[in-house]
């Protein structure tokens, strides 16, 4: 009957008087859960926050399980800057795959030239067997016998796990294959090619050095804008993510000076540039990568305000060319990997792993990071010598340094 | 070497008071020259006179000459000088509309690099070197060699720094007891960076001699340019100032067959025979749970003489269950 129909009409609206008060609470949509659940995020498992993955599981791993929505991630790029790209190419190929828009930045190659680059992502049926097929080819039986005597350190948990099919937050890439091209075409993306951007005539002052900077945070404003990603298009029905590569930032090709002199004119334009780009992610739906020539940077205290003002910072040094490349303790490694700074977001603590010495090396088809010392065991089965001993030797060895050559008495040990 | 250098892309020659590097420029320009390319130069430094001896008449008739050094400033206010200063005849030559592989040769890039700013040189040389399409559009990108000639005492590690950072070859000039070598590291977009020391020498008509490795002499002689030290160290800085720059560590012989091998005198043995080795290998240790011992353990046996401990506790020991710690010496 009537009754039904209005109860049934009712039912559909949702209309209750009691609302939950939310940003989305007015939606067109009857908002169920609040959490709207976008591809290719996840909420983190400490503070709920909403994380994407950064391409990389062994990063997301040391990251506290991934990038925080609203955040920036800053490499700061090893010498040749090979890894560092790698990282870069990860980042997108994520997006990519998730089905996020992309925004890529750069100034020396063209977006489109970077997005074919991208490596093709390794498919759950066949990259397991590929997985398991370096890792056999890894045990040497030289490490087999290192753990005879040692065995006990083979049941410590590695770095990374394995690829793991049922996962749709973090996928592997296979560097060495490039990306289909249909999935290239059928993503969104938005590119920013600075040198095309330059007014025709380059004239002799950098045209403000700041122009670079100001013009890349007004297209990028203009792409949350216009396409929702900070909320603003209440019509849109399905939220995705935005994200940012910017390549090279700092560099002279985007017209700053800061790695070419120690007292440059502007040296507050790239920190400028970090604190509005900050200002806008948080505002939206988005997560930025940028890769920095921090080596190339004369003057340490840019550095550090850089550093202050990202979010997240991982430093990439790499042993080519470097003497560390024949030195056996690195020989199984390509470079080292240092977490500089990971942010405390509505938290009070930070989430750091305890392992410091990172190792990274990129295997025919996987990018790997894995700890480079074994933590001392600190164990109570470990053989303490017992306070008598110690203060005996104390003894022995305050005046003995000094006498060495005089009494005998005191070299019985 | 002629690979490496034969990319397209920006070429750095790196080059010092000791080890010039304008002979080796003319001597690639020559090259590039009889290969059939233009080639188009920017002199800022040595008039065009003097840059263009030693080349022969078909090379020069071949080089495109853009003259800043006779009236960089403009001064005669006469239609030769180039419009826009060098910043401006760069950007005349990223314009051009004509097919075909070419080389530009920058003359030199220390002068400019005193002469703009650095960010502005270094995003004219990198639309220079990077021309994917000619302003008609539609052709596949053509080789652009960009050779310049940088004098790295003049600059600081700044803008050295970011030069480098651009380049797709470095070629550092250095040498030994006169002859020359070239460094060169290669950074090939994609590839991991590569490195090789090339032995060579420039003849009088400018073409160049590679040679296999370093000369063969063995008594170094002081070099003139080692500045005075102290006495005490002087022999030590003449027998090592051969090389003069030293930061190319990548020789070609490696000073591991000059090391001395640790195990020459000692007293022990620390090699193994295989029979030792064998039974090393074959030792089951203590501590490890072997598949005998777990099997052992699963199924006792009736003559089982695993070790039994009888204990008496004599009069000092506490039997208390409750404090465990109370035998320690804390």
């Amino acid at each position: 009957g009537s009754t039904g129909s209005i109860g049934a009409a009712a039912c559909k609206n949702n209309v209750t008087s009691f609302q939950r008060k939310g940003p989305r609470a007015s939606g067109t949509d009857s908002g169920c859960s609040r959490l709207v659940s976008i591809a290719g995020t996840r909420p983190s498992v400490r503070n709920g926050q909403l994380l994407v993955s950064t391409g990389l599981p062994a990063l997301d791993q040391l990251l506290g399980g991934g990038l925080a929505v609203g955040t920036v991630l800053l490499i700061e790029e090893d010498k040749y800057n090979t890894y560092s790209s790698l990282l870069f190419k990860f980042f997108l190929a994520e997006g990519i795959i998730n089905g996020h828009t992309l925004l890529v930045a750069s100034a020396k190659e063209d977006p489109a030239d970077i997005l074919q680059e991208l490596p093709a992502p390794l498919l759950d049926d066949n990259c397991k067997k590929d997985f398991d097929e370096d890792v056999c080819n890894h045990k040497t039986p030289d490490s087999n016998i290192k753990m005879k005597i040692a065995w006990r350190y083979q049941l410590l948990p590695k770095m990374e796990s394995g690829p793991v099919s049922s996962s749709r937050f973090g996928h592997y890439y296979d560097a060495s294959k490039r990306m289909p091209q249909e999935l290239i075409e059928e993503s969104k993306w938005h590119g920013f090619f600075f040198p095309e951007k330059l007014s025709s005539t380059l004239t002799t002052e950098p045209r403000s050095l700041t122009g670079g900077y100001r013009k890349l945070l007004q297209f990028i404003q203009n792409v949350i804008y216009e396409e929702g990603f900070d909320g603003s298009n209440p019509q849109k029905k399905q939220k995705n993510i935005l994200r940012i590569g910017i390549q090279n930032l700092g560099s002279p090709l985007w017209g700053d000076d800061i790695c070419c002199t120690e007292n440059c004119d502007n040296s507050h334009s790239l920190t400028k540039f970090l604190y509005v780009l900050r200002g806008l992610l948080r505002t939206s739906l988005s997560a930025c990568i940028i890769t920095m020539p921090t080596h190339l940077i004369q003057n340490k205290a840019v550095i550090s305000r850089v550093t202050n003002l990202s979010d997240t910072v991982v430093g990439l040094e790499s042993f080519t060319g470097s003497g560390r490349e024949t030195n056996p303790l690195y020989k199984d490694y390509h470079g080292l990997i240092h977490i500089r700074q990971i942010p405390r977001l509505n938290n009070l603590i930070y989430d750091v792993s305890d392992v410091k010495d990172l190792a990274f090396k990129l295997k025919r088809k996987l990018f790997t990071i894995e700890r480079l010392h074994l933590p001392p065991d600190l164990s109570d089965t470990v053989s303490r010598s017992s306070k008598q001993d110690l203060a005996g030797s104390s003894k022995l060895l305050g005046p003995g340094c000094g006498m060495m050559a005089g009494g005998k008495q005191h070299l019985d040990f | 070497m002629e690979s490496v250098v034969a990319q397209a892309g920006l070429v750095l020659l790196r080059d010092s008071v000791e080890w010039e590097g304008r002979s080796l420029l003319k001597a690639l320009i020559k090259k590039s020259a009889l290969c059939g390319e233009r080639v188009h130069i920017l002199g800022c430094e040595v008039s065009e006179d003097e840059f263009r001896e030693g080349f022969d008449a078909s090379v020069n008739s071949r080089l495109i000459y853009h003259d800043v050094f006779r009236d960089p400033l403009n001064w005669s206010q006469s239609g030769e000088a180039l419009p826009g200063g060098p910043l401006g005849a760069l950007q005349a030559m990223c314009r051009r509309t004509d097919p075909g592989p070419v080389t530009i040769a920058l003359d030199s890039l220390s002068w400019l690099l005193l002469h703009l700013p650095c960010p502005a040189l270094c995003q004219a040389l990198c639309a220079l070197s990077q021309q994917h399409s000619c302003p008609g559009g539609g052709s596949p990108a053509e080789p652009v060699r960009v050779l310049c000639l940088l004098h790295e005492e003049l600059h600081g590690p700044g803008p050295l720094g970011a030069l480098s950072s651009l380049a797709q070859a470095e070629v550092i000039l250095s040498g030994t007891m006169g002859q020359a070598s070239a460094h060169i590291l290669s950074r090939r977009p994609q590839q991991h960076p590569t490195r090789q020391t090339q032995w060579f020498s420039i003849l009088p008509d400018l073409s160049l001699d590679l040679q296999g490795g370093p000369p063969l002499e063995s008594q170094p002689h002081p070099e003139p340019h080692t500045p005075p030290v102290s006495k005490g160290a002087g022999a030590r800085t003449r027998e090592c100032g051969g090389g003069v720059r030293d930061s190319s560590h990548e020789q070609r012989k490696h000073p591991l067959d000059l090391q001395v091998d640790p195990t020459a005198h000692m007293t022990f043995n620390l090699h193994l025979s295989e029979s030792e080795r064998a039974a090393k290998d074959s030792l089951t240790l203590p501590f490890q749970f072997s598949s005998e011992k777990q099997q052992a353990l699963l199924r006792p046996g009736p003559r089982q003489a695993t070790g039994r401990i009888f204990y008496e506790p004599d009069a000092y020991d506490d039997l208390d269950q409750e404090d465990p710690d109370d035998d320690l010496d804390v």
